[in-house]
């Protein structure tokens, strides 16, 4: 018994603070010491692999990451936390990928490792799409479940039991068949941090990298025909002045509008 | 040929949603003339939506019906839109970006082998707008091909006004589709804990940005400045435990409006903003003069929270002879 699952993980800049667009283009020029980590929706969807694996003995958890060579970091932090194996699907670019090229690349390694579970986060948080999972699960045949908040894995390991949060703070509960694929929304649990042995373990593991030439050809899918940064409105007024000065000018346009 | 735009009506206890009429002003705005609407369900519920959707819009409206589609599921939304939509010809097919629509709409478009555009939150000159990075940068976006799904935040466009004119004409028709692989089961709600936004005539709302749990303090004396105060959180403050989901303000949150919004340390994620932007008063408190929060803020505060609340405690301490 025990399961295989797989965990989708993508690597995102930790700040939207160190990222600036490259003048005339459509390029996002990640600045020098721009740090990467992974997506904290993907670490909820991990966490929640871990504790499936922690109730089912003879689980094995596989992290893969599609991206350029920084995704390894972001791919040894999953084996560090306590992912068994870790797959790199390599493309060169450090650009946008559609979702459908993020979910084909990840569908294509995913076919031959017959996996019962596969769990991603809701969206990413650079991209902001919650697509790739969905899309996943479509070329894979899978059924999905987006937005999960709760998940209980039947003890024949046959169906799945989530809760899905919808608005209006009401959960959508449903039983999928296994295999079937999973997007986690954020909240579900609190992502571990990596424990000392897993840590050692996974310096000398071996991360496996597969070189995805496919890309190539769905990179041209260009649906994006330029990046800008927002428009200000003119509505909002900037305070300006030393923080004081600001801070009596907060209070004075609160008495004004009676509400201090 | 011209592009038909399909409008995808969701609803739920009997009701249409909102976002099914926001769609149809997203759909003025980017210049679509040949609407149809879509709304799938059961006998005989739907037909009654149905009716009050051509009642509303004017517009032609396919009713789908089958006894698999009676709960919404991803499965029968997918099958039944890919029997009914003919994608040989350019069209776009709209869904409103919430829990329900982002569920199907990247499903139906990896079926029907068309691209899906997410979130779109604006439109210029018929091109799309959809944010990334929380808000700091936006993607202008064309659909490379003649046919697109398009998921529409919610709470971007205003609803449509009822349509003066007479009813569109409802067409029904039965969905021959296989029953679900996943078993529906009731609703839950939650048991949630009230924290006061009812009542509240100021909300001051703590995002990551503010930088610690202790920070919270801060927060609450702020709050405690103001007789009918609430405190709130972005979604990422209660991911990290700061504050219980009760607090949380957003999409999957409360939507409030109060005489005055304080976020502190949110950037302005689009999914917080739809929960508060119809505030009266917004002020907004961030470092970054770029925070996608200024732009729904009546006043923009560029400060570190720690440093900028003491302050506005010790003016408002000394002014009213009363300490915070």
């Amino acid at each position: 018994m025990g399961m295989n699952i797989l965990v989708c993980v993508k690597q995102v800049p930790d700040s939207a603070d160190t990222i600036e667009l490259c003048e005339g283009s459509s390029r996002i020029i990640y600045k020098e010491g721009t740090v990467f980590r992974m997506n904290r929706y993907d670490e909820f969807a991990l966490e929640e692999a871990l504790l499936i694996k922690e109730c089912f003995p003879g689980t094995i958890v596989d992290a893969v990451s599609v991206g350029p060579d920084r995704v390894s970091l972001s791919i040894r932090k999953a084996l560090e936390t306590g992912a068994d194996q870790g797959i790199h699907l390599r493309v060169e670019s450090d650009q946008y990928l559609t979702p459908f090229a993020r979910a084909s690349l990840i569908a294509g390694f995913a076919r031959a490792g017959s996996y019962d579970l596969i769990m991603a986060g809701i969206m990413a948080e650079d991209d902001m799409e919650c697509q790739v999972g969905q899309i996943l699960a479509e070329m894979l045949c899978l059924p999905c479940a987006t937005s999960v908040i709760f998940q209980e894995m039947s003890k024949d390991e046959k169906t799945v039991y989530v809760e899905r949060e919808i608005e209006g703070g009401v959960h959508e509960c449903i039983t999928l068949p296994m295999p079937a694929l999973l997007t986690i929304q954020s909240g579900i649990n609190t992502p571990r941090y990596p424990s000392l042995s897993n840590v050692l373990r996974a310096r000398s593991q071996k991360i496996e990298m597969i070189e995805s030439q496919m890309a190539a050809a769905l990179i041209m899918d260009r649906t994006v025909i330029g990046l800008g940064y927002p428009r200000q409105p003119s509505a909002g007024e900037y305070l300006e002045g030393t923080p004081a000065a600001k801070a009596s000018a907060l209070l004075k346009i609160l008495h004004e509008a009676a509400i201090l | 040929m011209r592009r038909r735009f399909y409008i995808i009506a969701l609803h739920a206890h009997g009701k249409i949603l909102p976002e099914t009429y926001e769609l149809i002003s997203f759909v003025r705005d980017i210049g679509g003339e040949e609407k149809t609407g879509i709304i799938l369900g059961s006998k005989p519920g739907i037909v009654m939506m149905a009716r009050e959707l051509a009642q509303k819009t004017g517009m032609d409206i396919i009713c789908a019906t089958s006894k698999y589609l009676e709960n919404y599921n991803a499965q029968g939304y997918k099958d039944a839109l890919k029997g009914l939509i003919d994608c040989t010809d350019p069209c776009y097919i709209c869904i409103p970006h919430t829990a329900t629509g982002f569920d199907f709409g990247p499903l139906l478009g990896a079926a029907l082998n068309i691209p899906c555009i997410s979130a779109i939150e604006d439109v210029h000159d018929g091109v799309l707008i959809r944010s990334m990075f929380g808000g700091r940068i936006h993607a202008r976006i064309k659909p490379p091909g003649p046919c697109a799904i398009l998921t529409v935040q919610p709470g971007a466009w205003e609803g449509s006004a009822a349509c003066s004119g007479p009813a569109g004409p409802v067409r029904i028709v039965h969905s021959d589709i296989s029953p679900g692989k996943t078993i529906i089961h009731k609703l839950k709600v939650p048991a949630s804990k009230d924290v006061g936004f009812a009542d509240a005539e100021v909300i001051i709302s703590a995002g990551r940005g503010i930088g610690s749990e202790q920070n919270l303090a801060l927060i609450k004396r702020l709050a405690a400045m103001f007789q009918r105060s609430a405190i709130g959180a972005t979604r990422a403050a209660c991911d990290l435990g700061w504050l219980g989901y009760d607090h949380q303000i957003g999409v999957t949150g409360r939507t409030v409006s109060p005489r005055l919004y304080m976020a502190c340390g949110i950037s302005g994620a689009v999914q917080h903003i739809s929960g508060m932007r119809n505030s009266r008063l917004i002020v907004a408190i961030n470092t970054d003069p770029h925070a996608a929060i200024f732009r729904v803020a009546s006043y923009c505060i560029v400060e570190d929270i720690k440093t900028f609340i003491p302050l506005v405690l010790e003016e408002y301490s000394r002014m009213s002879g009363i300490s915070f």
